[in-house]
Formats: structure tokens, C-alpha cells, sequence
């Protein structure tokens, strides 16, 4: 492969904004009840020790894309040239193992029941609004080798996982 | 960091706008206010707004926005947007409207407010606030042309802190945009949401930046948002108490002598009198009011006293309390006393750039003291009108003038983008005196909660349809100006408001003083400074940028002395030191050293309610999504808040067999709302918190409105508006707390 795209997320940075969420929704004028990227949040501990963290997620165009491999239908590719997994969405037959098969929750599905999630951007001919438009600059996008470069002043790594996701995150 | 990926970028540029067929036509985004709007790159596909993305050319919001203005397109193309000119047909209330022109509507307009000026006299004309945003300058420069002082502020936001810090350190915006997080040791966000508020306006991230390079960051709120999320130490202080707590701090750093001698013996006025006074003011004292252990406020004092430097971010909390001017002037001595006044890291004195200042709108060499002595209810006494917006009575009573007559009634309302069914306290009242008012006439671009009662509608352009204003800062402190470019022609029959106020203004006969309704020519009276014309300014797309002055700190000689803009022009402060005594307080009146005033109804004030109302209820000012009483119909921000809440601390909700998203009754001394309960680890476990502006429907995603009253979803008919208690005397603040129960609704409700 000859290079990797994906996306940088800094959780300490992250503050709920929903500025990604909406940027996408807006960006490719997704129907409602669909989001391609979310930001969920996790509570700890008890009153008043209490921690909130926060979650941008979105598809991570894996390296291993556990969709791709159980798709009947041949619908998710991955494509060599950048790495980017794209739908198909003439030949998904919405069967929806992709969401089964996804580690985290990504593939969505709207009225019509065909799959449809992030496709960077790509679509748009432009560098993906959610990273772009983020106001606390949590959110960045990339070639891999880019992002692991990326002079931030913290320890960065890839996320792990057994489909290789496609995101730097601080460690 | 790097955000380019240049193969990426490359191709962003080579599928070019031809590609897509779009056109990109740069402007300004309007939908909050007080500060300058966020440049907008908006793509325009055969004649529709198809994309938005921010500017990068912007020194406001460098290429980032925020969710609402993401959204702005389903706002834009809403089908609840108002298309043309209304005047009722029913009853008051009813709701029946019938089409007529905007010239037809001016002229019902015209006729009555002329009528009214010969039978009442001209200050029976109120205008209400709205966010501020330019278009207030207009009305109120209509308001001064017809000859009414009054110009009815809302006191939700900002003026009330901007006032106490005017009054004690002679610089109004010291607590809103005056933290210099860039050299600071410590950050304190008191009461504010820089999350929710001004997201892409570069607070946030300055925020952000400084915790990275090690400052700390204090967050004191009733409950974890998001910010809070991210602080070292989150005090989850009861709502309504933040002076109480202010007051206690003060005690500890003047008694462990934590405070900065040469500073205060310099540059304050009556530190020796705030000695004595501030002894009862003890932490143990302060414990139960503020529901903080006294260790923890020690903690905190120290931690602020201590910081080599520190600043604080002072937010909304202060304006929506009847402690409102003692607290922020508590804040105020705080920052003069510990040594943080204009110094680097502290809260600073910001600079002017290079930017020449707009003529102004209003009209303010035309102020008298008859005018000001005219004021239905003002909105702070006389003795300290005009403020930095003019002279103003209280919202709230210019509404409550209609019902009780005194000093006279308001006989003609205009709210102009603001609903004061869901935005002022009392709404039982403000229905009343809505239906009881002689003429009212409502200015939005999309339909609103007050609407039922107007006698004419007046639609207006969004922020796409015009091609005017220009945006500027307001009182000058930036350094970027652009020109509004027209995005999409107007979806119907309307113009903008400032075209409104310029064609009232013609109609009345005032047409010497509107720029004979020629939009043009008012825009270039106001650039004369700039020597140039709206033209010629439109010919920089993205707007200009001028050169900040570089930063000069203790600049006490310069602002101490700075000028008020009362009518006699006196300085703020008569000694040109920080009044931590104030003898201008005590002249007419007013506590001369901060005090503690408990809201209407709390624990400590009011302990023979919690048996009946054992919970603190508060509502936040913003929420990520929604702003005040709009923005409730978009689809993509109202999913992400489908219902309205209450946040409720799960161990509370479940003793009350409350589950996660049940929805519950939430019952007040003054009235009840419905609404759902969602379980939320971060907050007291004694304290609700809930949010206003809900009315509003949302019909694509067939989520239903709310009624006003009882039963609806608008906290505003759960709040104290005894005219003893529920004010504060100097600012005009009313309080956003109150005691409650909460149950789950279908049981007994």
C-alpha cells in the first residue's frame, strides 16, 4: 500500500463541541437520525470525583477493515491508493454484517437501509470538515506517516486494535 | 501543529468550484452576539446555499465555526421562516395573521406610533434588547429620534459585569475578554462556558494552549461541563452563590496577607476599610451558602492568592443573580488586590489596533437629562445612565410598566430578534402584560414564541440575504473589518433590519436622521474614518486587517482615569484608583464595599421551603446547540438535544424513583414545567440544572413545541419576580435560582 490517510485525535483537547458532528452532517447533508462521526462520552467515579472524557468517532479506515472482510456483497473497499474505505452503495444489499463485524459502532444506516458512513471527504473534493473546523484542534487528518511526525510536543502512537485502525492518538 | 496534508490539499484545489458548479462568496456569520461574527466561506449552488466552512482569512475564527453555524443552512431554508409581512386578524394571542407589503406594514407601524407620541408622549415606545449585535444601534438611534429613553435591555448577559468592573476598575470588559491566558500560572473560568459560547472565537483554545504549557486551570460551576471536564480542580459551587464564595476568598487572602502591598497601597482606594469589613466574611461562614467546605474555598483563595500570575474568565453566572453588582465587584477587588490588574498573566487592559473606529450609530450627544429622567424603568439608577450602551430601562419592566402603570404604561413594544415569553423571568406576567399592551410588534426571520400576541410581524433577511452591514468590533477593540456580501436573494418579501429601522425612520418623518433611507449612504457615514466607501471596502473580500498595537501592561495612569459615559462625563472613578470602597455607591445609596445577598429562594435564605422544595434549580445560559430561544427547529442541532432536560445527579433522581431519560414534573413556589430527566454523575447531588429557550418544534423530526406556561418546558414561569427580592437594586439583575421538587411525571402530574 502505498500510503495510509487517517485521523488524529488528542482526547485531552477534545470538548464536546459537536462542531465534527455537525460539520459532517452538514458537509454532506446527512438525513436525519444518521451521524458519520460522534462524540460520545464516558463518566467515571464518584461525586465529586468525577471524570468526563470524550470520544470523536467516526469510520477509521482501518488497515484491517473488518467490515470489508465479512461484506457479501463486495460494498466496502479499501483503496489502495490512499487507503480510504468506501462504500459502494449500488452493490450493498444492507445486510448490515458490517456493523456486526465493526469494532466500534460505525456503519450506519438511514431510511433507505443501505450502508453509509465517512468517506474523508472525498466525495466533496475536500480535506475532511470535521478535522478542519475543529475549534480545539483535537481533531486532525493525514497520511499516518504525517500524523506520527507531527510536531506536538506529546508522545503520539497508533491506536491499537485488531483491525489496525488508522488513527494517532496521545498516549 | 501542521494541518496540511498536501496531497489532500492538492486535491481540495483541483476539484475545483467549476467541478461542482458551486460559487464561493465569502460574508459573516450573525447568529450570536455580543462579539464580532465569524468569517464564512459559503458555497452557492444555482442560487442555494449548499456548504458552508469557515474562513481561514478571519483573525476571529481562523477557519474554525461551531455547530450552529454549520447548521445555519437548514436555519436558513427553514419552513418555519417568516416570508412576508403580517398584521393580526384574531384576538391578542390567537395567532391570525393576514399577508400585507412591507410598505403596508411600515405604514400600520408608523400610524399607531405616531398617534401615540401626540396622545402619550414618546417614551410610551419601548424597543426590547435582542443579542447584541449592529442592528441595535439602529433602533436605538431610532429611539432617540422619536424622543423615548427606552431602550429596554434584557440584563441576561454581559452588562451587568461589564458595570461592576466599569465602577471598580474602570475597565468594563476586564472580566469578559481580559484574561492574558498567554503568560498566566493560573486560569480561573467563573461561572462562564467558553465551551458553549464563542467556540471557534479563539478562548477556547487559548485555554486549550496555556494548560499545555503547564498553566492550571480552576472551573467553578454547579456542574461538570465540559470545561470543567478539563480542569485540575472543578468547585461545584450552588448555583447563585459565586459572591459568597468571592467574599470568603477575599477574607483569606487579606487575612494570610497573601495580597500584593505595593499594589494596593498605590493603586486602590480603601483597602483599610475592606479589612474590617470583610471578617464575617469567613470560609466557615461561606460553607453552607456556597455548599464548598471551607477547605476547599481556603484551597482555592490560596491557590488564586499564591499564583505568581492569574487570571479569571467571568462569566454569565454574575449577570443572572440579585447579588450581581456585589459579586462581580468582589471579583473585581480579587484581581486588583492579589496584583493581577494589567499585569502579564492576570486580567489585562486590552490595546487597540491600528483600526480606525466607525462613526457610531446611535446618538448619544442627543442624551439630556430629561430624556434619562423620562426612563420607564431603569436599568440602573440615574445617577450611573448613561452606560456603554446608551441609556436603558430594564427589560422586565418595561413589560411590567403595561400591567401596573407606573410610572406610566409602555403603550408600544418592538422586540427586534429576542421573545420575551422564554427570555426574561415571569413569563406568567409577560403573557399578561403581552395581551394587555396596546401595540406590539415582533422583527425576526423566523417565526417565534411571542409572535401569537403581535399586532405586525416584520420578517427580516438572515445574514445570506443582505448585503449589508459591515462588521467591525463594537467599541473598537479588534482589528479586522469586511464588508457583508449577499449569499442567496431574500426567499421572500423582506429586507434587513437595519433596512427596517432606515425606512421606519423615513415613514415617521425622521428622515433627515436615516440617511433618507438610502442604506448605502449610511454605511459610508459610518466609514468615514476608514476613508473609504462600502464599495470600496467590498472590494477586499475577506475584509481588511489592520496591525494590533503591540501590548503595554500597567497601564494605570492611562485607564483609572478613564471617562464614564454619564452625561457629566466624570470619571468612573473620582480618586483614579481600583474603588474597592466606592464612594460613588455610597453617594447614592448603595453599598460602598461589597455585601452578600442571598437569591430569593435557597437552603440558607429560605430553609422553610425545603421541605416542600428540598432541590437549588438554575438553568445554564447556552448549550452547544441552541441559542436562547432559536435554533430549536434545525434538525441537525436538534437531534443532538431532541427533548428538553434537566441534568439531575443519579443518586438524587433515584430516590426518587426517577429513571434516566423519564420525564418529570420539576415544581417551583412559582410554577411547573415538564420535562426529561437525565442522569448526570457531575453535578450536586442538590441541585438541578436545566436550560431555557424551549418552545419550539422541530417538524422534520416530528418533535412537538411546548406550551409557555405551566406544563411547557420554559424554565423562566419557575423564577421569583417579587419586586423586593428578585432585583438587584444597582444593576437590575434578576436571579436564575430557585427551589424545587422534581417527580416523575404521569404519577400525580
Amino acid at each position: 500500500m502505498s500510503k495510509q490517510y487517517g485521523f488524529y485525535y488528542d482526547a485531552s483537547r477534545c470538548i464536546q463541541c459537536r462542531t465534527c458532528e455537525v460539520a459532517c452532517k452538514s458537509t454532506h447533508d446527512i438525513e436525519p437520525g444518521v451521524k458519520w462521526r460522534r462524540v460520545i462520552e464516558i463518566w467515571s467515579g464518584e461525586y465529586p470525583n468525577v471524570t468526563r472524557t470524550f470520544f470523536s468517532l467516526a469510520c477509521m479506515h482501518c488497515e484491517k477493515p473488518a467490515c470489508a472482510a465479512v461484506c457479501p456483497t463486495g460494498a466496502i473497499i479499501k483503496r489502495v491508493e490512499d487507503g480510504i474505505v468506501v462504500v459502494d452503495r449500488d452493490k450493498c444489499n444492507g445486510c448490515q454484517d458490517c456493523f456486526s463485524a465493526c469494532p466500534y459502532g460505525v456503519p450506519q444506516f438511514g431510511v433507505d437501509g443501505i450502508l453509509q458512513k465517512c468517506d474523508f471527504c472525498i466525495e466533496t473534493g475536500r480535506e475532511p470538515a470535521c478535522a478542519v473546523s475543529c475549534p480545539a484542534e483535537a481533531l486532525n487528518f493525514g497520511t499516518l506517516d504525517e500524523l506520527l511526525e507531527m510536531k506536538t510536543g506529546k508522545t503520539t502512537r497508533r491506536m491499537g486494535g485488531t483491525t489496525e485502525p488508522s488513527i494517532v492518538i496521545v498516549s | 501543529m501542521s494541518r496540511k496534508s498536501d496531497d489532500l490539499e492538492k486535491a481540495a484545489k483541483s476539484a475545483n468550484v467549476k467541478k461542482f458548479g458551486e460559487r464561493m462568496i465569502p460574508t459573516f456569520c450573525s447568529l450570536c452576539g455580543p462579539m464580532m461574527g465569524c468569517g464564512l466561506n459559503c458555497y452557492v449552488k444555482d442560487g442555494k446555499l449548499v456548504r458552508i466552512e469557515g474562513m481561514k482569512e478571519s483573525p476571529i475564527n481562523n477557519g474554525k465555526l461551531c455547530p450552529k453555524a454549520y447548521a445555519s443552512a437548514q436555519w436558513l431554508y427553514s419552513p418555519q421562516r417568516l416570508k412576508y409581512p403580517l398584521k393580526r386578524v384574531g384576538e391578542k394571542g390567537e395567532g391570525k395573521f393576514e399577508r400585507v407589503t412591507w410598505d403596508e406594514a411600515l405604514d400600520i407601524i408608523a400610524g399607531k406610533l405616531r398617534e401615540q407620541k401626540e396622545k402619550y408622549g414618546p417614551e410610551s415606545l419601548a424597543i426590547l434588547s435582542p443579542q447584541a449585535r449592529t442592528y441595535k444601534s439602529y433602533f436605538i438611534r431610532f429611539l432617540t429620534a422619536h424622543g423615548s429613553p427606552n431602550y429596554g435591555h434584557s440584563g441576561i448577559c454581559a452588562i451587568q459585569r461589564a458595570f461592576g468592573f466599569a465602577y471598580t476598575m474602570a475597565a468594563p470588559m476586564l472580566g469578559m475578554h481580559g484574561s492574558d491566558y498567554e503568560h498566566t500560572d493560573l486560569i480561573v473560568v467563573w461561572g462562564a462556558n467558553p465551551v458553549y459560547s464563542g467556540t471557534p472565537m479563539g478562548t477556547l483554545k487559548r485555554i486549550l494552549d496555556a494548560r499545555e504549557r503547564g498553566a492550571k486551570l480552576i472551573v467553578i460551576k454547579p456542574e461538570m461541563q465540559p470545561d470543567a471536564a478539563k480542569a485540575d480542580m472543578w468547585v461545584p459551587i450552588r448555583p447563585g452563590t459565586d459572591g459568597a464564595l468571592a467574599l470568603a476568598m477575599i477574607n483569606v487572602i487579606v487575612n494570610e496577607h497573601l495580597y500584593d502591598v505595593a499594589f494596593t497601597s498605590r493603586w486602590c482606594y480603601g483597602f483599610d476599610k475592606l479589612v474590617p469589613h470583610i471578617q464575617k466574611y469567613t470560609p466557615k461562614w461561606a460553607e453552607p451558602i456556597t455548599g464548598l467546605p471551607a477547605d476547599k474555598i481556603e484551597e482555592v483563595a490560596r491557590l488564586y492568592g499564591k499564583a505568581k500570575a492569574a487570571c479569571i474568565l467571568a462569566g454569565n453566572a454574575f449577570d443572572q443573580t440579585v447579588d450581581s453588582n456585589n459579586a462581580v465587584r468582589a471579583v473585581g477587588i480579587l484581581i486588583a488586590i492579589t496584583g493581577n490588574l494589567d499585569r502579564p498573566g492576570g486580567n489585562i487592559v486590552s490595546m487597540e489596533s491600528t483600526m480606525p473606529i466607525p462613526k457610531p450609530v446611535n446618538l448619544p450627544k442627543r442624551y439630556t437629562q430629561d430624556l434619562l429622567d423620562k426612563l420607564v424603568g431603569p436599568e440602573m439608577p440615574g445617577c450611573f445612565q448613561p452606560f456603554i450602551e446608551g441609556i436603558s430601562s430594564a427589560y422586565y419592566r418595561c413589560l411590567d410598566s403595561v400591567l401596573t402603570g407606573e410610572p406610566y404604561p409602555i403603550k408600544t413594544i418592538i422586540a427586534p430578534g429576542t421573545q420575551p415569553t422564554v427570555i426574561t423571568r415571569g413569563s406568567k406576567r409577560i403573557v399578561e402584560a403581552l395581551k394587555k399592551l396596546e401595540f406590539f410588534v415582533v422583527i425576526d426571520v423566523m417565526q417565534t414564541s411571542s409572535m401569537p400576541w403581535a399586532d405586525v410581524v416584520i420578517p427580516v433577511t438572515t445574514m445570506y440575504e443582505c448585503d449589508h452591514p459591515f462588521e467591525a468590533p463594537m467599541g473598537g477593540a479588534g482589528n479586522w473589518i469586511m464588508a457583508r456580501n449577499k449569499v442567496i436573494e431574500p426567499l421572500g418579501d423582506y429586507k434587513s433590519d437595519y433596512e427596517f429601522w432606515l425606512d421606519l425612520g423615513v415613514k415617521m418623518g425622521y428622515g433627515e436622521d436615516f440617511w433618507q433611507g438610502n442604506i448605502e449612504e449610511c454605511m459610508n457615514y459610518q466609514l468615514e474614518n476608514f476613508g473609504m466607501t462600502m464599495d470600496e471596502l467590498r472590494a477586499h473580500p475577506t475584509g481588511i486587517i489592520y496591525e494590533p498595537k503591540p501590548m503595554v501592561y500597567e497601564k494605570y495612569d492611562e485607564f483609572l482615569t478613564a471617562p464614564s459615559p454619564r452625561l457629566s462625563g466624570a470619571p468612573y472613578l473620582p480618586q483614579g484608583k481600583v474603588a474597592i470602597y466606592n464612594t460613588s455607591f455610597e453617594e447614592n445609596g448603595f453599598n460602598p464595599l461589597p455585601e452578600w445577598v442571598a437569591p430569593p429562594e435557597s437552603p440558607t435564605s429560605t430553609p422553610e421551603l425545603l421541605a416542600k422544595y428540598p432541590l437549588v434549580f438554575f438553568d445554564t445560559h447556552t448549550s452547544e446547540v441552541y441559542n436562547h430561544g432559536w435554533l430549536h427547529n434545525v434538525p441537525c442541532l436538534r437531534e443532538i438535544q431532541p427533548e428538553p432536560w434537566i441534568h439531575i445527579h443519579p443518586d438524587t433522581a433515584k430516590a426518587r424513583g426517577i429513571g434516566d431519560g423519564d420525564w418529570v414534573i420539576v415544581e417551583s413556589p412559582h410554577g411547573w414545567i415538564k420535562v426529561k430527566a437525565l442522569y448526570f454523575p457531575g453535578i450536586r447531588p442538590d441541585t438541578i440544572m436545566s436550560l431555557h429557550g424551549w418552545w419550539q418544534g422541530c417538524d422534520e423530526l416530528g418533535l412537538p413545541g411546548y406550551p409557555l406556561l405551566d406544563g411547557g418546558a420554559n424554565v423562566n414561569i419557575l423564577y421569583s419576580t417579587d419586586p423586593d427580592k428578585a432585583f438587584d437594586p444597582v444593576v437590575t439583575a434578576m436571579p436564575k435560582q430557585t427551589l424545587v421538587e422534581v417527580r416523575k411525571a404521569g404519577t400525580n402530574g
